[in-house]
């Protein structure tokens, strides 16, 4: 790692301070900007109850005000506290969702990279063969297919499938919280992604195989395990990267539907909760961390590029 | 056709043919192409009738090439030095840690300066004239018996390509190697091969001693190359004559030669029988009907 | 920086037509894109399908088999049967009538959204590329920022937020993050474009630069922006699903693919029928859009094919 590497890390994680800052900022005084208290009008609770109530959480005071003790929290690392379950601090509660989150999020990047790119390798290597038709077509498929129609099928196949042809002694179980919950979601999430990267792995692998440098690499005598793998792959693999961050992005999106759908305890499912019983601290906390995920996310992809081609310096 | 350590030039405009030649020597003609006749013998085999594994192992070894542009021959992710140890080590010619070692000489002998240092480097650092000699430094680490080197100076400055045939020269000497060089550029060949072939439309129309083929070409086309070139020593101020019309479609043949068309000398029986490739000189064969000594005599052709 | 999966990005010298002031060279050049993508199959096809899509939300919003929201037709859960040919749902509702109601929901949502985020990037690429400075700072920045959001994120929490859930708000809300893509693209097209010899001959003459704008810069952009516009359809229709899949949606009982296959996943095991119905129709909908994305991206583009 040289010098120059750890500035353009150093400038990434203030990019991304910044933005999560911003970003949560702008929905912050978007939020408390509505017409009317959008927060505790709903409760069953009596004037003076709701004035307490109200004067517990600051909302008594102009919004600048609220904004500025608001930010100091958070450049203090604290969130604030749940409007709805009073006394739940939101940092730790947020921290342990964006883990499960991130868990969920790196099975499915490790689904869709491993089945993406190795199809699209063998599709490219056997081009016009059986089974690149075969690939090709299930790509355009799964291409179009959201995640949520891809978990219906999955959780046919493995609940009630394997459910009813092993007579109940195989059957999967939805949740969280053990190993073999995992790749379900993981899969339901990480299939069209990884159509994409097939059809990406696909072509670039069919621009480099008529390259001069693997013509030089034949030449050379070398065997064609090392001329795929070492001469056309790794060049391939260069577009592949560059989408891995897009993709990194699209993959936490589809999260927060797969979490709603698989009851995960992630952020994706914290924010649907909070949104719907208008906890807003915790929906301003769970943005804030969406917005870091997605740059950590990226920074990662953007650090593995220049591994893969040297031509690339930070 | 080409003798241990023999240096043979193959002349032609381009699209006639030469560097599938060259291509097919290594069997490394792109899909859909294939090899429909003729042999390509090698140390009395043929090529064509290698195995896979015994082709890999003639590929670099025995026989090496270097490319037409060095820009984008050399992989851009891989280090130069790997790249040339990767070639000796494919081979098992030599262990892990002698090709290591090699390499560094290897770049030396190619004459790049501070070899140790760029031996690093990645393909982007290296100019075009650098790449070229890494080229050839990866073509002659396995001491093959054969260089072929396909237009290896058309994508470089002129004052570079210089270097680079001398370059060609002294290993040639030194190494033994023999050297096929493809060109479409006469002068190259004048000042580095021994034996000359001239190529026209995929076929052999023309070979022999470079000496000789220059001083007296026996085949109209030959003798049309030589006239395109500017002569420094040139005594009178002729005209620099260009042959008119473009090489044939090669799907689509012309009947008889394939250079009638465009010949200026041509007889009846040219557009009607094909000449073989027949000896006219010591060491020197043309495929001609009528032949430059004499036509340029002006009398009738012999046969 | 990378962009969306979906979107459509330019060579460096991609698709401009080849002159812009001759009228017949300019109708050639649409005629030899609609030959090739007359060639291409999958693009046919995609267009088949959507035309039949647009029939049907035509079709629905007068005519359906029977009330969208009307229940108990017959027993809940009933599989397919002949006079209710794709069963009937939870609440005994003819699923034939939903899936054309949604088609409508659906087709409005994608129509609208592409044309709403189109106009909105469109003139602020434009304006953003063409005169640089401070427009192009706040264009640049926000399509930074937001580039690091997960969009849906935005889209439910103004959904959740403004509490409004008409067809209206939901375009307004996707619309919202769309633009942004067409805005980059719209930039980059015209940052190139101004440097154009054609621009600088109009302006030379002392053209206005609204004219330049209108008559020289849009339409050599208009092929990339067509496509991006097309990708822009399925991208909004599986944003709608999402919503309402979610519960964030059109209000029920206006049907919406992506709220019956959330009612239908929870009767998965015993009425698969009601939730693999609008999820196959949402697939073949998105595949259909897609085909014709990728056949005209390839035909406007005939370098960008495979």
């Amino acid at each position: 790692m040289t010098r120059g590497t750890l500035i353009y890390i150093g400038q990434r994680l203030l990019l991304i301070t910044l933005t999560a800052l911003i970003v949560s900022s702008v929905v912050f005084i978007g939020v408390h900007q509505l017409p009317g208290n959008a927060f505790l009008t709903e409760r069953r609770t009596n004037a003076a109850a709701q004035a307490a109530l109200l004067h517990h959480y600051g909302l008594d005071l102009p919004w600048p005000v609220q904004y500025v003790n608001w930010l100091t929290g958070v450049l203090h690392g604290d969130l604030g506290e749940s409007l709805v379950n009073r006394g739940v601090r939101i940092t730790p509660l947020v921290l342990r969702e964006a883990a499960t989150s991130a868990t969920l999020g790196f099975w499915a990047m490790v689904f869709t990279v491993t089945l993406g790119m190795s199809l699209g390798i063998v599709a490219a290597v056997k081009q016009n063969t059986l089974l690149d038709y075969v690939a090709s077509f299930c790509a355009v498929i799964g291409y179009s297919m959201p995640s949520f129609v891809t978990a219906t099928f999955l959780v046919l196949l493995t609940v009630t499938g394997f459910y009813a042809w092993t007579g109940g002694t195989i059957y999967e179980n939805i949740g969280w919280g053990k190993p073999e919950q995992i790749p379900v979601p993981a899969i339901s999430l990480g299939l069209l992604p990884s159509a994409i990267i097939f059809r990406l792995t696909r072509a670039s692998m069919l621009e480099v195989i008529r390259q001069d440098y693997v013509r030089t690499a034949w030449a050379k005598g070398l065997r064609s395990r090392i001329v795929v793998i070492r001469h056309a792959l790794r060049n391939a693999l260069i577009p592949v990267v560059t989408i891995l961050g897009p993709i990194t992005t699209s993959v936490i999106t589809g999260s927060i539907v797969i979490e709603y759908i698989f009851g995960i305890p992630g952020l994706g499912k914290e924010f649907i909760n909070s949104i719907a019983n208008r906890d807003y601290n915790i929906v301003i906390g769970v943005f804030t961390f969406y917005a870091i995920l997605v740059g950590l996310a990226n920074l990662l992809v953007d650090l593995v590029y220049p591994m893969i081609d040297p031509r690339i310096r930070y | 056709m080409v003798n241990k350590g023999e240096t043979l030039g193959i002349v032609g405009e381009s699209g006639c043919g030469k560097s599938v030649t060259a291509l097919s020597v290594l069997r490394l003609i792109p899909e859909p192409g294939r090899i429909v006749s003729g042999h390509i013998w090698f140390k009395d085999r043929d090529v064509a009738s290698y195995s896979r594994e015994e082709l890999r192992e003639y590929r670099g070894n025995d026989v090496s090439m270097i490319f037409q542009d060095p820009m984008t021959s050399l992989n851009p992710v891989l280090r130069v030095g790997f790249q040339i140890k990767e070639a000796m080590v494919a081979h098992e010619r030599f262990d892990n840690k002698t090709a290591d070692e090699r390499v560094v000489p290897m770049l030396q002998k190619v004459r790049i300066s501070d070899p140790k240092e760029r031996a690093k480097n990645y393909p982007h650092q290296f100019s075009g004239g650098m790449r070229q000699r890494a080229m050839i430094a990866m073509g002659l680490s396995n001491e093959p018996d054969l260089l072929i080197a396909d237009e290896p100076t058309t994508a470089l400055d002129v004052t570079v390509q210089a270097q680079i045939i001398e370059l060609l020269r002294d290993l040639n000497r030194d190494m033994g190697t023999a050297v096929v060089l493809i060109t479409h550029n006469l002068a190259v060949v004048a000042s580095l091969c021994t034996r000359v072939i001239v190529m026209y439309a995929g076929r052999i129309v023309e070979s022999g001693p470079t000496r000789q083929i220059f001083n007296s070409p026996q085949h109209p086309y030959t003798w049309s190359l030589l006239q395109s070139i500017p002569r420094i020593d040139s005594t009178q101020h002729d005209k620099l004559l260009t042959i008119a019309g473009l090489p044939p479609d090669l799907s689509n043949p012309p009947p008889g030669c394939l250079f009638h068309p465009r010949c200026r000398f041509r007889v009846d029986r040219c557009s009607k029988e094909e000449p073989p490739l027949e000896e006219v000189g010591p060491e020197q064969a043309a495929r001609c009907w009528v032949l430059m000594k004499n036509a340029l005599a002006g009398a009738e052709p012999v046969r | 920086m990378a962009t969306a999966p979906s979107t459509f990005e330019p060579g460096p010298d991609s698709f401009v037509a080849t002159d812009t002031y001759e009228v017949g060279e300019r109708m050639s050049a649409w005629e030899d894109t609609w030959r090739r993508l007359r060639r291409n199959k999958l693009a046919l096809v995609g267009m088949a399908i959507i035309v039949i899509l647009v029939i049907t939300a035509i079709v629905s919003s007068f005519w359906t088999p029977y009330d969208v929201w009307r229940q108990s037709l017959g027993p809940t859960y009933q599989g397919p049967t002949g006079k209710h040919p794709f069963g009937l749902d939870d609440s005994g509702r003819d699923i034939l009538s939903r899936l054309m109601g949604g088609a409508q929901v659906s087709m409005v949502v994608g129509v609208g959204t592409a044309t709403l985020s189109s106009i909105i990037g469109i003139m602020l690429g434009l304006l953003a590329g063409f005169y640089r400075g401070w427009v192009d700072t706040l264009v640049s920045l926000l399509i930074n920022v937001f580039y690091g959001l997960p969009d849906l994120l935005i889209v439910l929490l103004i959904v959740a937020v403004t509490q409004q859930r008409g067809l209206g708000n939901i375009i307004l809300a996707i619309s919202l993050t769309a633009w942004l893509g067409m805005a980059r693209l719209v930039r980059g097209q015209t940052l190139s474009l101004r440097e154009r010899e054609f621009v600088e001959a109009a302006r030379s003459v002392g053209t206005r630069d609204r004219w330049i704008l209108v008559r020289h810069i849009f339409p050599n952009a208009l092929g990339p922006i067509i496509v991006q516009a097309t990708f822009v359809i399925p991208a909004a229709i599986l944003f709608e699903a999402f919503l309402s899949y979610l519960g964030f949606g059109v209000k029920p009982p206006t049907p919406s693919w992506g709220a019956m296959a959330s009612d239908g996943f929870r009767s998965l095991q015993y009425a698969p029928h009601i939730i693999l119905i609008p999820a196959a129709a949402l697939c073949i909908t998105l595949m259909a859009f897609n085909f014709m994305g990728d056949g005209l991206r390839d035909a406007l583009d005939p370098r960008m094919r495979r």
